[in-house]
């Protein structure tokens, strides 16, 4: 074990590295470019052994992913924003094919009023793509999950794609110090790859042909089934990477001095780091307060975090996207999941386009989840910071 | 836990100072962060990066309002704006400059423990470039005992020494060492009063529709979401162009190569220059074929 202190894109790159990841396309794109360049240095400098594929574009970049997976190898590519957004298309390949592409989204905002800085608008609308989604805290939790993403991609049980998505800028440019374990553990952690399907021209079969509506529905089917069981199997990887490191996350989402908590906020990203101070001086003041660390929104912990609230007076969440007249997703997901339950629930729409997030603003958001909580008539969703009136 | 401002130019280093900190406060066993902050970049721009260090683990990500410590490795920045805004009022100082602690001026109210140290110069004899990040580091050390002097050389020695080379990263941590015995410890004396900037912070009923940049400007200069009106970017500059008007046969070629507009055509066809925005770049005196405009060292805004 050794301790380096290095941004957030450069653990993604080791854990990429240390997962013997075999192929890597890549296009550059800001604030996701540092992991690739980070990894073109290993295969120069000859510590990594993977063929880098510069490609002439994202929607390239996830093409050549499809089939360097379906070619039986480990697989590693990252983007963010509007590459993500040109691979749109290939996104809904690597999912069917049920092909365990590991990739690194280093959240940036989408499109227009143009921006480098983070929101998570550009993986949450690939929500519904087929891939699996995971959300860090920081840049320890970007190569641990980059790692385990690998794990839980490939398990037989699942065999889906995966993003491993940080918050741009605030994890990718971050320097942090982060434990970089050693290879041997990591070998004994994560096997080779055992492909399903492996396309050989000396025994050819096809991967997603045209599918007739005879069987679509059975495809479709199979796929939702794969998301569901991936969380057992999140939950085992949690386990064993915990055993073999020392670091556990909790699976689909950790409980934050949820024990005795009677008001909570529920989101994903960087956010929870401030919110746990928050929740940590709301504590010191006698307020029982606590927090859910969203992990995955894919697969949506839906039952589970109905059962985590039960408990609780209020609940607020999180979005660090919005959706136009509408809820962010995170709520979406959450009220739905929470459909039947007492606990009044209000979003919170916070740090768009990557501004600042201090412990403050977070404190408000507990402020409205308490009022709500006694009754008072709040703002169902409110975006925190705005300047001007919400109406 | 503690929080640091680095103030720079870019090109000066701040960011990898920000980071060789945070690595020399982990070689010493604490937990610490560092990051940039978050925009455009250029050489000579002002630039601020930030650390954090603390004795358990640094879990906020937000940005640094308050710092315990401010390093303010270019002397030129504290007439331009109130860099020690939020400073804490036990908070420290680290300036490369010249003059002794008591004659630094960080504004009003600011009377802080201060070290001093012609970080410019000791880079010059040692490193043989103006790269003063190293020497910062070594009079933070001086001024401020959390991470000693010998984990940040060893940072440095690690950090500079694998972007640079091995010597490269031995050199650096000498401009550290050297550094810290020749820095200068008193306190500031906060006298002068910093007027306050126009900001536009309009309501989101008042950003222009489609997220425009409107029409009507001032000087040129557009006003709106991420405009240049109040990104002052004439502050950039290291020479200024001196506009001869007698010797200007106006051709208008300074002004249709400006690439930034900051030479502004008048009524007559003479020209002004707008010094908020004109960043030195020299290309409207290298392409004046009269040499009436001449580059003058420093930043002046006849």
């Amino acid at each position: 074990m050794v301790v380096r202190t290095i941004t957030g894109d450069a653990a993604v790159a080791y854990a990429a590295m240390l997962a013997r990841a075999e192929v890597v396309p890549g296009f550059p794109i800001t604030p996701q470019t540092v992991i690739i360049e980070q990894i073109t240095e290993f295969i120069n400098d000859g510590i990594m052994d993977a063929d880098f594929i510069p490609a002439e574009s994202e929607h390239s970049v996830m093409s050549v992913a499809v089939g360097a997976s379906a070619g039986g190898v480990r697989t590693f590519t990252a983007t963010s924003s509007q590459g993500l957004a040109l691979m749109y298309e290939m996104l809904f390949a690597a999912a069917p094919s049920r092909l365990p592409v590991v990739m690194a989204v280093a959240n940036r905002s989408l499109g227009a009023a143009s921006g480098i800085w983070t929101e998570h608008n550009d993986s949450q609308p690939v929500r519904e793509s087929g891939w699996l989604q995971v959300y860090v805290e920081d840049n320890q939790e970007a190569l641990d999950m980059t790692i385990q993403a690998f794990r839980i991609a490939e398990d037989h049980r699942v065999m889906l794609p995966i993003m491993v998505c940080l918050d741009g800028f605030i994890l990718s440019h971050v320097v942090e110090g982060v434990d970089i374990p050693e290879q041997s553990l990591v070998d004994s952690f994560l096997p080779k790859f055992v492909p399903v399907n492996v396309l050989d021209p000396k025994d050819p079969f096809m991967i997603n042909p045209v599918t007739p509506p005879e069987f679509a529905t059975e495809m479709r089917y199979q796929q939702d089934r794969a998301v569901e069981g991936s969380k057992l199997v999140i939950a085992e990887v949690d386990e064993q990477y915990a055993a073999v490191t020392g670091r556990r996350y909790g699976g689909l989402f950790e409980e934050y001095r949820m024990e005795d908590a009677e008001i909570a906020l529920v989101g994903a990203g960087t956010w929870t780091g401030i919110a746990r101070e928050a929740v940590d001086q709301l504590r010191a003041e006698g307020k029982k307060a606590g927090l859910i660390k969203l992990r995955f929104m894919r697969p949506f912990p839906g039952e589970e975090l109905k059962r985590a609230t039960a408990g609780l007076k209020g609940l607020g969440v999180f979005d660090r996207s919005a959706a136009f007249n509408g809820y962010g997703p995170v709520f979406t997901e959450t009220r739905n999941a929470l459909y039947g339950s007492s606990v009044p629930i209000t979003d919170h729409v916070a740090g768009i386009g990557g501004r600042d997030i201090t412990v403050d603003v977070v404190r408000e958001m507990y402020d409205i989840v308490e009022r709500n909580a006694s009754g008072e008539k709040v703002r169902e969703c409110t975006w925190h910071g705005l300047r001007g009136e919400q109406r | 836990m503690y929080e640091i401002r680095f103030h720079g130019r870019g090109g000066q280093g701040a960011v990898m100072a920000a980071q060789s900190l945070a690595d020399a406060a982990v070689r010493s066993g604490f937990h610490a962060q560092a990051f940039p902050y978050f925009g455009a970049e250029r050489r000579g721009a002002p630039v601020q990066a930030y650390a954090r260090i603390d004795t358990k683990k640094v879990r906020t990500k937000s940005q640094v309002y308050n710092p315990d410590l401010l390093v303010i490795m270019d002397e030129s920045l504290s007439e331009l704006a109130d860099i020690a805004a939020g400073l804490k009022p036990d908070g420290r100082v680290v300036m490369n400059t010249t003059k002794r602690p008591e004659e630094v001026d960080l504004g009003k109210g600011v009377d802080a423990v201060c070290g001093t140290v012609d970080a410019s110069a000791l880079a010059l004899e040692v490193l043989k470039m103006p790269v003063v990040n190293t020497s910062m580091l070594g009079a933070l050390a001086r001024v401020w005992d959390v991470v000693p002097l010998e984990s940040i050389v060893e940072a440095i020695e690690d950090r500079f020494g694998e972007k640079l080379g091995t010597r490269a990263g031995i050199l650096n941590g000498e401009a550290a060492r050297t550094a810290y015995d020749s820095t200068i410890i008193g306190r500031t004396l906060g006298r002068k009063e910093y007027g306050k900037l126009a900001e536009w912070a309009p309501a989101w009923n008042e950003i222009p529709i489609g997220n425009s940049l409107r029409s009507e400007t001032r000087d040129g200069v557009a006003v709106g979401p991420a405009s240049s009106s109040q990104n002052l970017t004439g502050r950039w500059k290291w020479s200024t162009p001196r506009y001869d008007r007698e010797k200007c046969i106006r051709c208008l070629r300074c002004w249709w190569s400006c690439p930034d507009s900051a030479v502004i055509r008048l009524d007559d066809d003479y020209m002004r220059w707008d010094m908020d925005h004109c960043k030195g770049c020299g290309i409207c005196a290298d392409i004046c074929p009269v040499n009436a405009i001449e580059m003058v060292q420093g930043a002046h805004t006849w």
